[in-house]
């Protein structure tokens, strides 16, 4: 029996595939590039290829593009990223007390007792010092952002750059590489104004305790996890799985459900097939004008979202 | 003259019928909508507070429909709102539309003569004796009052109530309805049958659902469209929510404040953490949180728009709260986003965290 687990992210689409005892048999990243759809159909035409014949026993969906990812598969567990992220870091660790998570979008920081999430905080509303803002900066300075941490370690002297706001942060870089400062000591300096910035802000006030996890694509960043072990003055492991954590999660949790309800609503495989078409229109008959988003899968209406009185979501959960 | 208000959460049904009693026309703006925002935003100072935007939206489409005039509660205070008033005056003046403003500032701060003279600018409107005028306000009080109370229960009972979703469809029929009555003595019988039937809501008492205290800013609390709809959401997830900021307390408050009696257990219970007013309803927020530790809620959700000063001194406090009550607190802060995902997100993770926390040793007993 195999657990499948999908994590739709801004940036990223994660799909992971793990057999009975919770191993990773295989991962597959794609870019989301503003169509989760597309991205999870992709996915599931890897799966296909590879894995045809195999019986999946129960499903996750996470992300923050897990509502609409959900519908499309027939997920068992719908779970948000944060507890997602600390299932999957306790199956590695009992031990673990802190999660440092970075993603595209998001920034978050996942307290642990015991075993148990006992505190959590993200960023408020600006995503400064996320992956997408370094994606951005590697793009600029024109390096690789698989090389871009690298960099970092090069470097033997950071020179100060702004970090309390991403605006800030690139004008003073721009700034300080017109006055010829070395590309590795600036983005030294990046690495560690958005460590900075993340401890000041979203772990303000969290008691960082050892073991530390450090998860989602930014951990790929050598240079960001090295300025956090200056900063914290701790050892941080970045699981092997980093990147995934959060589809390993809820593919967990997809087994934990399945197993209770006895069955899953997984829809196979073959959605791979499928012809998916989202229509979104603004529904009149009230002045909250919700933008209302309809699913169709081959010519038949699976689901709709972004309704407030529920008019039109639950009409199709009635089918 | 054809008055309009800006929208405050239930108030625009309290006004309705205010302005139904003295026979003086009142124009509902829209109800706060996308549009709304955006031609708000369009005309504010990009720096201001999410309310300000919302309510210059909220004027222009009542010029649509016909206003002149805005009733406009003001407050002198030390936060921005004690300067929307003029701000919009001259907003207004700029764009070169023809609006009146009428501002009801505590007498405290303009005197009691002014005061009177600008509740005469409205008053001389109505065909009403003065003793009409008097019992249509103290009708529209009520009113509000009735309304805080059914909308509090429904939120209570929300925790409980055995089929799902029951309390949110009585709540919402219920502005509905009471809006479409003409005249205050109606909609206080429409209001009270309201009461009645959440009162007769099926509940299963042996539930222990998740309780969350719904605190900061004033104005991004209580108007549903600017925390995008955060108290509904926790309707449906089947969580207790409770919000002592209303429209009532307000009133309550402002009347007292000149007596310094106002909103004494909230002080008493800051003061550990921020003895001090320090603008806004910071001080309040504080003693919200501590209060709703002491009353054995599970957590906290403080909502405030970007660049609300007296809520990030408050936000600033609550880490320290946090750990010395072992209460969690989780800082929202909402500005002209309407993306929902990433608000669902924590919301949900929230409750979760609560749950998890319950069913582990380390929740408290």
């Amino acid at each position: 029996m195999y657990y499948l687990g999908v994590d739709v992210g801004s940036v990223s689409t994660n799909l992971v595939l793990l057999d009975n005892n919770m191993i990773v048999v295989e991962k597959i990243y794609i870019r989301t590039r503003g169509s989760p759809i597309k991205a999870v159909q992709d996915g599931f035409k890897i799966l296909k290829d590879k894995y045809d014949n195999i019986q999946i026993g129960g499903v996750g969906a996470t992300g923050s593009g897990r509502h609409i990812a959900a519908t499309l598969i027939g997920a068992d567990a719908v779970k948000n990223e944060i507890t997602s992220h600390a299932v999957a870091a306790l199956e590695i660790d009992r031990e673990v007390k802190t999660i440092i998570e970075i993603g595209g979008q998001d920034s978050k920081i996942i307290i642990l007792r015991n075993g148990v999430v006992s505190d959590f905080a993200m960023n408020t509303v600006c995503a400064a010092g996320t992956g997408s803002f370094i994606d951005r900066q590697a793009e600029r300075l024109d390096i690789p952002i698989e090389e871009f941490g690298d960099y970092a370690l090069n470097s033997n002297m950071a020179v100060r750059i702004a970090g309390r706001c991403a605006v800030f942060a690139e004008s003073d870089m721009i700034h300080k590489q017109q006055l010829g400062y070395d590309k590795a000591d600036i983005i030294r300096g990046l690495c560690d104004a958005l460590v900075r910035n993340y401890l000041n802000n979203v772990g303000k006030g969290k008691e960082i305790l050892p073991k530390v996890f450090f998860q989602g694509g930014v951990a790929a960043n050598k240079g960001i996890k090295t300025a956090f072990e200056r900063a914290l003055g701790l050892e941080i492991v970045v699981p092997k799985d980093f990147n995934v954590m959060g589809a390993i999660g809820v593919a967990i949790l997809g087994k934990e459900v399945a197993e209770k309800e006895g069955q899953t609503n997984f829809k196979g495989l073959n959605l791979a097939d499928s012809i998916f078409e989202s229509n979104s229109f603004e529904c009149t008959d009230c002045s909250n004008r919700c933008e209302v988003v309809k699913l169709i899968e081959n010519n038949r209406h699976i689901g709709c979202f972004g309704d407030r009185c529920g008019k039109w979501s639950n009409r199709v959960k009635a089918l | 003259m054809k008055i309009t208000a800006p929208h405050l959460g239930n108030v625009y049904i309290a006004a309705q019928a205010l302005f139904d009693g003295l026979g003086i026309e009142y124009i509902v703006p829209p109800m706060n909508n996308k549009e709304a925002l955006e031609m708000g935003s369009l005309f504010s100072p990009e720096e201001m507070c999410l309310p300000y935007k919302i309510m210059i939206g909220n004027y222009i489409q009542a010029i649509e429909k016909g206003a002149d005039t805005v009733l406009l509660p003001g407050s002198c205070g030390p936060c921005r709102f004690g300067k929307y008033a003029e701000m919009q005056m001259n907003l207004f003046k700029k764009i070169g539309k023809e609006i009146g403003f009428i501002v009801i500032d505590s007498p405290g701060d303009i005197g009691i003569k002014e005061l009177f003279k600008r509740i005469n600018r409205i008053s001389r409107n109505s065909k009403r004796g003065k003793i009409g005028q008097f019992e249509s306000l103290l009708k529209a009080v009520k009113i509000m009052n009735i309304l805080d109370e059914i909308e509090e229960k429904a939120h209570y009972l929300a925790g409980y109530e055995v089929t799902s979703g029951e309390c949110k469809r009585l709540l919402n029929s219920c502005k509905r309805e009471a809006l479409n009555t003409n005249n205050p003595g109606d909609m206080i019988r429409v209001l009270e049958g309201y009461k009645r039937k959440l009162d007769n809501v099926k509940i299963d008492k042996g539930r222990n659902p998740i309780k969350i205290a719904i605190i900061g800013e004033i104005y991004t609390i209580i108007e549903p469209f600017s925390n995008l709809f955060v108290e509904d959401k926790l309707m449906d997830y089947g969580v207790v929510t409770k919000r002592r900021l209303t429209p009532s307390w307000w009133v309550k408050d402002t009347l007292l404040k000149p007596t310094k009696l106002n909103s004494l257990k909230l002080k008493r219970n800051a003061k550990e953490y921020l003895a001090l007013g320090i603008g806004g309803h910071g001080r309040e927020c504080i003693g919200e949180a501590v209060l709703a530790h002491r009353e054995g809620f599970d957590g906290a959700i403080q909502i405030f728009p970007l660049g609300c000063m007296p809520e990030i001194v408050s936000k600033s406090i609550f880490p320290t709260i946090s750990k010395e009550r072992d209460f969690p607190i989780m800082s929202l802060v909402v500005d002209e986003m309407t993306g929902e995902a990433g608000f669902v997100t924590r919301v949900e993770a929230f409750v979760d965290l609560l749950e998890r926390r319950r069913k582990n040793v380390l929740s408290r007993s």
